[in-house]
Parts: structure tokens; C-alpha cells; sequence
């Protein structure tokens, strides 16, 4: 431990910097990304990340600067916008939950994507690559991004904290949570607006489809080795700081290693890892155990439907 | 008869002016960067009509065409890119178009030995800050300028040499200025590699953050051996791109003075586009000397104020 305090100590200003942030952010998105994997929205996040393209185009435009902060509030307003629009398609239309998604995802990426062209082919100044907003930049955190990502991140954790019991029920079974006078709509509302907000602070941090992966896999992991809740909260933090703080201090060490990618790298190792030992759910303690006596349900584990897309996406 | 002979000399005149009205519309030339569009401008003086399809502060790897674009590129007359994958988007509709319009890139003028290799077969695209370099390209826009107007060729080679000889001299102004600064201090820190001949031609070390293209990112690893560069050399100043975004810069910045070194944002620089219209940067001699003048009070002035401190 002592070792370790030290080492950290030794370590580059820049990586201490990039790693707090990170760490942060990691830490937060497994805590509240659980509720999203429970709820089968792993994907919300991925739309509202891409939502923010619209907003970060909107705020260049009516305030010409091109401010990490003012580009962080426009992409903000807009990702709401968007999941108050997919809580919207799904009530009022027949779409289901991962049609609705897909479509809030991929319209308002196109909108994104037509408003800057146009924004660069009028010669806006500054609006040349912004759509490289959505791939982060990791490595270049300063000091008062990781600041304003640690706060989210804390602000974020403790709104789960305090709001644990709705959450769990919303989480788990919203009609029973309706029935029971619990208004569910609303609590659905702010827990999606929670993984849409911690999406898109880490933006900056890891990029759109990297964060997406933040929010995921460490859920994932999570729910291989327990079956309750507060566990598997406490687990997907601890695999989202460690992943971050693993992915940064080995990007780290070798030139030419882009650090977001790494991070993810990193929380897939977990992920293979849990799914070969976990106990119970794991492949070597099923092949160990005599089939047909354990009577673990293998079949509905989150992590086929929350595989995530760790490829860098190209723009 | 001598009817005839009026009538005769009438239509011969107003054919001439005829003649003369259609030499008067200028050359429609579409350029890919302003740096480009500057180049055709100098070449082609009034005769041409010249488009920048990037706009000035754009960045050029990253840039792809609209709709809007392709149709400018269309009805040009003439399609003056740079070339050496400087269009990294564009490149593949530039061919494209190239096979059917009238197709020049510039870049091809320059002796391949005098690039510079950035592996695979690829060269560092960013010739036009080596004015001596960029002085091989206004004789290829001439030659392209003649065959479609070839009544104006004199005019087109003449301008064209003229401003290859002004390229000459303004490279050697700019040796003349950087003698003034001390070797150990002329290190341009920038956030991509666009200065790689700049600093050939003239004496300095040229370290950028990301890379030669704006696509790649940055690791951790490479920030932090910069910033040790930065400290143990003592690099008073590091410098932003007009066209890229500062972020890596600023971290590097950071960087440094959490180890005790104060290094300074020394200005920002023109790279891959020229300064908007009117400015002094709107052509690449302006903008080449702005640079320069950057560069140097920027790495000088801390130097005097060292001198004061000690």
C-alpha cells in the first residue's frame, strides 16, 4: 500500500491529472451506469453522448467560443433534449425501448454532423474538426477539467446514494413502483438524466463510444459475481476507478498509446476475466460444478445484452 | 464596293470585341485551401477568379465535402489542390473529379528528394511555410492557367516567375531574421506537426503534440516526455495553431509549471489556412512573416528577461 502511494506520487503531473479525472469519472459511470444496465438501457448513454453534437454545434455558433465549459453546457441541453424526446417516443408510440434509442441516437447525430458541415463550409471560425468533440481527449485533461469531473462524478454518486431506494424500485420493477403511488415516470426520468449528465462530462474524458463503455462494462462485471444490489454498485465502482486508474498509468508507459482506448482495454480485461471465474456464473465454475445439479440461472445475464462497442469509432 | 468593305471591317471589329469580352471572363479556379487559392491568386492576378473550397481557420485533414462542394468543384475550370495527402477526406474525390476537369496538385512540383518522408510512401504535406519549397510550385498553376488560357500564357509565366523570385527573397528575409535568435533557444513546440519544413529551412527544432495529421491523438506518454523536454531545455515558449485546437497545448503548459517552469502560450500561428480576408495574414507572405515575427519575439523576449534575472 505504502509502495503504491509512493509510485503514485513519483508519477508525471500530467498523468496524476489525467488519472484523478478519470478515475472519477469511471468510478461514477459504473455506480450509476448499473441502474441503466439493469434496466436494459445500456445504449442510452451512446445517444445521449451523440446528442450532445447538436448542443456543442449551438453553443459555438450563438457564442463563437470554442470553451470546453460553454461547449459542455450546449451539449448538455441538447442530450436532455434528447432523453426527454426518447421518454417521449416511448410513451406516446408503439417503439420499443432499444428502437427508440437507436433512433434519437442516430437523428441527432445526423443533425450533429449536417449543422457543423454547414457551420464549415460558411467558414465559422473554430468549426473545423468539432465533431472530434465526440472522441475526447484524454490525454490533454488540465487540472480544471479533472476538477469539474470529480465534482460531477461525487454529485452524481451521491444522488444515487441518497436516492437508493427509488432508484432500486424504479430499477427493478416500475409498474410495481407505479402501483404503489411512486412516481415512476419521474424517477425513470432523472435516473436516465443522471447517465446522460455522467456521458456527457466524460465526454471530454474518453470520448462518446469510450464512455458508453465506462457506463457498461463495469456493471457487467459487477453482475457476474453478485446478485444484489448494493454489492454489485460497490464492485462496478471499484472496477470503473480501477480500470481508469489501470488504463492510465500503463498508456503511460509507451509513446504513441492513446490513453481513452487503453481504459477501456483495461475494463474488458476485467470483464473476460469475471466471465472465465467468477463464482457461480463464471465458465470454470459452471464446467467444474455436475450439470443439471446447480440450479444457477445462467441464462438472463446482463452481459449479452450489454456488449459494448470498443472500437474507436471514425468520424 | 466600299459598302462592303465597311461591313466587312464592322464585323471584324465586333468579333475582335467579341474576342475580346470572352478573353475578359476570368479563369473560374477552385482551390482547396487558402494557402492554395493564395498561390493561384498571385499566378493568375486578374485573369482568374479563385475559390478557397476551405474557408479560412479550417482544418484541412479533417475536412470533408458537401453537396455544395462537389458542385463548386464541377464547374470549375480548373482544380488547384495541394496534394502530398494534405486532403486526407478529399483526397479520393479530388481524383475522382480530377480524371474529368482540368486537375493540378502542386505539391507534386517539389522535387521528391527535398520532402520529407513520413513513412509508407507518404510525405509531410506541409511545403508552404519553406518559401524556397513553395517557390517550385507557381510555374506548375502557370502551366495549367496556359493551356486553358492560352492567349494569356505570357502573362500567367511572367507573374509566375516574378512571384517565385519574391518567394526567394522573402526566404532569405526570414534566414536573415532568425540569425538573431541563439541556436539552443530556436525550439517550436506546436500542437501538430505542420512546421517540419519551416524549421529545416530556417534552424529550428520542430516538436508538435499530435502528430503530422490532426487525426491522432496524443498518449499520455508523449505529453509527459514533452513536458520533460520542456523543463530540462528550459523552451520558454510553446505555440497554438489557428486552425487546431489548443487543448493539448495548454496541458502541456500545465504541465510544465507544476514542475517549476513557466513556459508561455508565445502566440498563435497560421498552419493549415490562411488569416481571413484583409488581414495581414490573408496571403502566405503575410502570413509567413506574422509567424516568423511570432516565433521571435516570443522566444526572444524571454530571453532578454533571463539575461535581466541573471
Amino acid at each position: 500500500m505504502i509502495h503504491l502511494a509512493v509510485a503514485i506520487a513519483f508519477l508525471p503531473y500530467n498523468t496524476l491529472v489525467v488519472a484523478a479525472g478519470v478515475a472519477a469519472v469511471g468510478c461514477a459511470a459504473g455506480v450509476i451506469g448499473t441502474f441503466g444496465v439493469l434496466r436494459k438501457r445500456a445504449l442510452v448513454g451512446d445517444a445521449a453522448a451523440h446528442a450532445t453534437l447538436v448542443g456543442v454545434a449551438c453553443a459555438l455558433l450563438l457564442t463563437g467560443q470554442r470553451d470546453l465549459a460553454v461547449l459542455l453546457v450546449g451539449g448538455l441541453l441538447s442530450a436532455m433534449v434528447a432523453i426527454v424526446l426518447l421518454v417521449l417516443i416511448r410513451k406516446f408510440t408503439r417503439t420499443r425501448d432499444d428502437a427508440a434509442t437507436a433512433i434519437v441516437l442516430s437523428v441527432s447525430f445526423g443533425l450533429g454532423i449536417t449543422l457543423i458541415s454547414g457551420m464549415v463550409s460558411r467558414g465559422i471560425p473554430g468549426s473545423g474538426g468539432l465533431e472530434r468533440f465526440l472522441l475526447g481527449h484524454t490525454a490533454s485533461l488540465t487540472a480544471t477539467d479533472a476538477l469539474l469531473l470529480g465534482t460531477v462524478s461525487v454529485v452524481g454518486v451521491l444522488c444515487i446514494v441518497v436516492g437508493l431506494k427509488e432508484a432500486t424500485m424504479v430499477a427493478f420493477d416500475p409498474d410495481f413502483a407505479a402501483a404503489a403511488g411512486w412516481p415512476a415516470a419521474t424517477l425513470d426520468l432523472v435516473l436516465i438524466a443522471l447517465i446522460a449528465v455522467m456521458v456527457v462530462v466524460g465526454l471530454p474524458a474518453a470520448g462518446a463510444v469510450l464512455v458508453t463503455a465506462l457506463v457498461v462494462i463495469p456493471p457487467a462485471v459487477a453482475r457476474q459475481w453478485t446478485e444484489r444490489l448494493v454489492p454489485m454498485l460497490v464492485i462496478a465502482g471499484a472496477v470503473g476507478l480501477l480500470s481508469a486508474l489501470g488504463g492510465v498509468v500503463l498508456s503511460s508507459l509507451a509513446v504513441q498509446v492513446p490513453t481513452g482506448p487503453v481504459v477501456v482495454l483495461v475494463a474488458t480485461a476485467f470483464l473476460i476475466l469475471s466471465i472465465l471465474v467468477a463464482p457461480c456464473r463464471g465458465i470454470l465454475w459452471r464446467t467444474r460444478s455436475v450439470s443439471g445439479l446447480s440450479s444457477v440461472s445462467l441464462t438472463k445475464t446482463e452481459v449479452g445484452a450489454a456488449t459494448p462497442r470498443v472500437m474507436e469509432r471514425k468520424l | 464596293m466600299p459598302r462592303i468593305v465597311n461591313v466587312v471591317l464592322v464585323l471584324s471589329l465586333v468579333g475582335a470585341a467579341w474576342n475580346n469580352s470572352k478573353a475578359a471572363s476570368p479563369v473560374r479556379v477552385i482551390a482547396t485551401t487558402t494557402v492554395v487559392a493564395d498561390l493561384v491568386e498571385q499566378v493568375g492576378g486578374d485573369l482568374v477568379a479563385v475559390e478557397s473550397l476551405m474557408a479560412d481557420g479550417v482544418d484541412p485533414h479533417s475536412y470533408r465535402a458537401t453537396p455544395r462542394d462537389i458542385d463548386r468543384l464541377i464547374r470549375a475550370d480548373l482544380i488547384v489542390a495541394n496534394g502530398l495527402h494534405l486532403e486526407g477526406k478529399l483526397a479520393e474525390l479530388l481524383e475522382r473529379i480530377g480524371r474529368k476537369r482540368p486537375f493540378v496538385a502542386v505539391g507534386n512540383a517539389v522535387p521528391k528528394d527535398e520532402l520529407l518522408s513520413i513513412g509508407n510512401d507518404l510525405f509531410d504535406p506541409h511545403i508552404w511555410f519553406d518559401a524556397k519549397l513553395w517557390s517550385y510550385c507557381p510555374s506548375t498553376v502557370a502551366d495549367a492557367l496556359s493551356q486553358l488560357d492560352s492567349k494569356a500564357a505570357l502573362h500567367y509565366r511572367q507573374r509566375a516567375e516574378k512571384y517565385s523570385k519574391d518567394l526567394l527573397e522573402l526566404d532569405k528575409n526570414v534566414r536573415r531574421k532568425f540569425k538573431k535568435i541563439p541556436q539552443q533557444r530556436r525550439v517550436l513546440i506546436t500542437a501538430h506537426d505542420a512546421f517540419r519544413y519551416f524549421g529545416r529551412a530556417y534552424g529550428l527544432e520542430v516538436i508538435g503534440v499530435q502528430g503530422t495529421s490532426t487525426e491522432s491523438e496524443a498518449g499520455l506518454a508523449d505529453m509527459n516526455q514533452l513536458v520533460e523536454l520542456v523543463v530540462q531545455r528550459e523552451i520558454p515558449a510553446v505555440f497554438v495553431e489557428t486552425s487546431v485546437s489548443d487543448r493539448n497545448v495548454t496541458a502541456l503548459i500545465e504541465g510544465a509549471a507544476a514542475r517549476g517552469h513557466s513556459v508561455r502560450l508565445g502566440g498563435r500561428l497560421y498552419s493549415d489556412a490562411l488569416g481571413p480576408a484583409g488581414g495581414g495574414g490573408d496571403t502566405l507572405e503575410g502570413a509567413l512573416l506574422s509567424n516568423v515575427d511570432t516565433i521571435i519575439g516570443a522566444l526572444r523576449a524571454t530571453s532578454t528577461s533571463q539575461r535581466i534575472v541573471e
